[in-house]
């Protein structure tokens, strides 16, 4: 299996290198594994591609980007707590990026997380202008997104 | 049991059904009369009649065209002979008349909703009669509920005869016996037992064999190609199976086989021939440098010796093509052929990130060779490239693979010509990998800026992809 060479991190130290790569569709329910800690989100093999970061063969960082009839989500972004702050997410949100570059993203950010996907050229937009089949997750938040602690934001096709 | 036997067996239930409803009719309407005989109670009036609805739902079941007719008839001697048997009362007319047309409601309901199953029906027959391929279904007890025109005319089995069959007996007209066919194996949940080659296509289960017993005896290379039928939760009701003669397939295939081999001994021998004598051509120009030493006969003998290297490259060229095409396409894991692709050749300093890991296309054997010589081009010194990414895209007519690098990229005037026949193209090998893709029908175009990096689109058509 070929994965990507990753910027050094501070793995270096303890010798262990990481690796990112996409996950099969038998490795999917790892994935949901990870992700019962966050809003039990769970992957569909059908129209979800999930990247991880692994480190020594475990999955530090989860993201996923989703295809809808109108366009493709990047969501389920998340680090588990005590692998936080050492570039993970960086990394795997690097691959899904390159991996999808060809077409245009979108999300609904974590507000706080804002400013690191600009890192990858994310960009935010009125709430109106994401793909209707991604508005209704946030339906329910009647278009209060500050109330809802999320922004819309949106990245051109391109590398 | 032979094909014979199987016609010649065949049984009418219409007799029974009849029997069935005349029974039951004069059983109720008997036991209503019964019960006026011995004077029930008017309020127990419509606990005898409760049973006339019996034989009024099979008969409008079975029969809804009579069904009306049949419970008017029904209700009507109901009505007329509890009218008269019963005692009289003021208000005995007011209340067997409500019943009466209460079953002739019941069978119209009934005849009304097995029209329409009946005309759903008879669009799936009219669907499955009129395929091309001969096609039959069973339901989950392994009974034939569709045999259609085309598998009548392979097997000389006629549905009338087939229909409601069950014990296997639908294989007798292929293997001479009842046994199991992919049929019987996808209601058993064991579809790769007894077929030496079974492969899955999706949801569909694909074998071949060669049977002695159709053609008239003369024998046939048949494909089967089965899938289940299921209801609307998903649960297995049945399964439909198609067979097809591909005999005239198997035949031209083995042929073409053939044929080809005999060419591949033959490029083989001329490929041989034309080294020895250019190896001679070359110790002539070897001497000739060392025996002349005038400038114009030297530049002579380099113009020589460079033509001589053309035809040294277009031997090995040849020599790559030799074996494109004799191993049937396959379904191949995309990020596979790109690592050994990338196993032959130097990255250096180029990185290489491929993000096809699910990917898989149907292909000539030889991808790895496509994806080689487009590395082989970003990494060419020329090109100036960093960076080589393999990614993917579903679009609407199928599926692009996307090879691109960071380096010069490819200058407009190059790009018409790139997958052309030409000479100066064979160290590209791009007219190689544009060969092997369209065996498969796919498609290969260069699609970069020049000056931002050569970016090479490998459409794929929908049928050609699938992620696994």
């Amino acid at each position: 299996m070929i994965t990507a060479v990753l910027p050094e991190l501070d793995t270096k130290s303890t010798g262990i290198r990481t690796e990112v790569r996409e996950l099969t569709s038998a490795e999917f329910s790892a994935a949901d594994e990870v992700w019962r800690e966050y809003h039990g989100t769970a992957g569909d093999p059908g129209r979800d591609r999930i990247f991880a970061t692994f480190l020594a063969g475990q999955i530090v960082s989860l993201a996923r980007c989703r295809r809808h009839p109108g366009g493709l989500e990047v969501d389920g972004v998340f680090t588990p707590e005590g692998c936080r702050n050492k570039g993970y997410a960086r990394t795997t949100m690097a691959a899904l990026v390159t991996a999808c570059h060809n077409d245009d993203l979108h999300m609904y950010a974590v507000e706080s997380l804002a400013g690191f996907y600009s890192e990858f050229g994310f960009i935010s937009i009125p709430e109106r202008n994401l793909p209707p089949r991604i508005r209704e997750r946030y339906t329910w938040a009647a278009g209060n997104m500050e109330g809802a602690e999320v922004r819309p934001m949106f990245r051109r096709a391109g590398l | 049991m032979n094909v014979t036997d199987i016609q010649t067996t065949f049984v009418s239930d219409t007799r029974n059904r009849i029997a069935i409803i005349a029974g039951l009719a004069v059983l109720t309407l008997g036991g209503n009369l019964l019960a006026m005989v011995l004077g029930a109670p008017e309020g127990l009036l419509p606990l005898p009649s409760l049973p006339l609805t019996i034989p009024i739902i099979l008969a409008s079941y079975w029969y809804p065209r009579r069904g009306i007719l049949f419970s008017v008839c029904f209700a009507s001697i109901y009505a007329v002979t509890t009218y008269f048997l019963s005692p009289p009362a003021p208000l005995l007319a007011y209340a067997i008349l409500p019943r009466a047309i209460l079953l002739v409601l019941i069978g119209g309901v009934v005849a009304f909703l097995a029209t329409k199953l009946r005309e759903s029906e008879q669009q799936m027959n009219q669907i499955i009669e009129f395929l091309p391929d001969a096609t039959f279904a069973i339901d989950r007890e392994g009974k034939v509920i569709a045999w259609n025109r085309a598998i009548e005319e392979m097997t000389g089995v006629k549905k009338e005869a087939m229909l409601g069959r069950g014990d296997y007996e639908y294989a007798v007209p292929f293997y001479g016996e009842a046994r199991p066919l992919l049929a019987d194996r996808i209601l058993q949940g064991d579809p790769e037992a007894g077929y030496p080659s079974v492969r899955r296509s999706g949801d569909v289960l694909v074998a071949e064999i060669h049977t002695p017993l159709l053609r008239g005896g003369r024998g046939a290379h048949i494909r089967f190609a089965a899938t289940a039928l299921l209801d609307r939760s998903g649960r297995v009701t049945g399964a439909i199976e198609s067979i097809r003669d591909v005999s005239d397939e198997v035949m031209t295939e083995a042929a073409l086989q053939n044929a080809g081999r005999q060419l591949n001994t033959l490029t083989g021998i001329l490929r041989t021939d034309l080294a020895n004598r250019l190896a001679v051509l070359y110790g002539h120009l070897s001497v000739g440098v060392m025996k002349f030493d005038d400038p114009e006969i030297l530049s002579f003998i380099d113009d020589l010796n460079d033509a001589a290297n053309g035809i040294r490259r277009q031997i090995e060229i040849s020599r790559e093509f030799r074996d494109l095409g004799t191993s049937p396409p396959a379904w191949i894991p995309v990020q596979q052929a790109i690592g050994k692709a990338a196993a032959t050749l130097s990255f250096g300093d180029v990185s290489l990130d491929p993000w096809t890991e699910r990917l898989e296309i149907f292909a000539d054997p030889h991808l790895a060779t496509v994806f080689t010589h487009l590395f082989e081009n970003s990494l060419a010194p020329g090109a100036k490239a960093s960076r080589i990414v393999v990614t993917y895209q579903l679009r609407p007519e199928g599926c692009a693979i996307i090879v691109e690098d960071d380096g010069t990229g490819i200058p407009d005037a190059e790009k018409e010509d790139l997958f052309a026949q030409k000479a100066e193209s064979y160290g590209h090998g791009l007219f190689l990998a544009h060969e092997i893709l369209a065996i498969t029908g796919i498609a290969i175009r260069e699609t970069g800026t020049f000056g931002t990096g050569a970016k090479f689109e490998i459409l794929v058509p929908s049928e050609g992809y699938r992620i696994v």
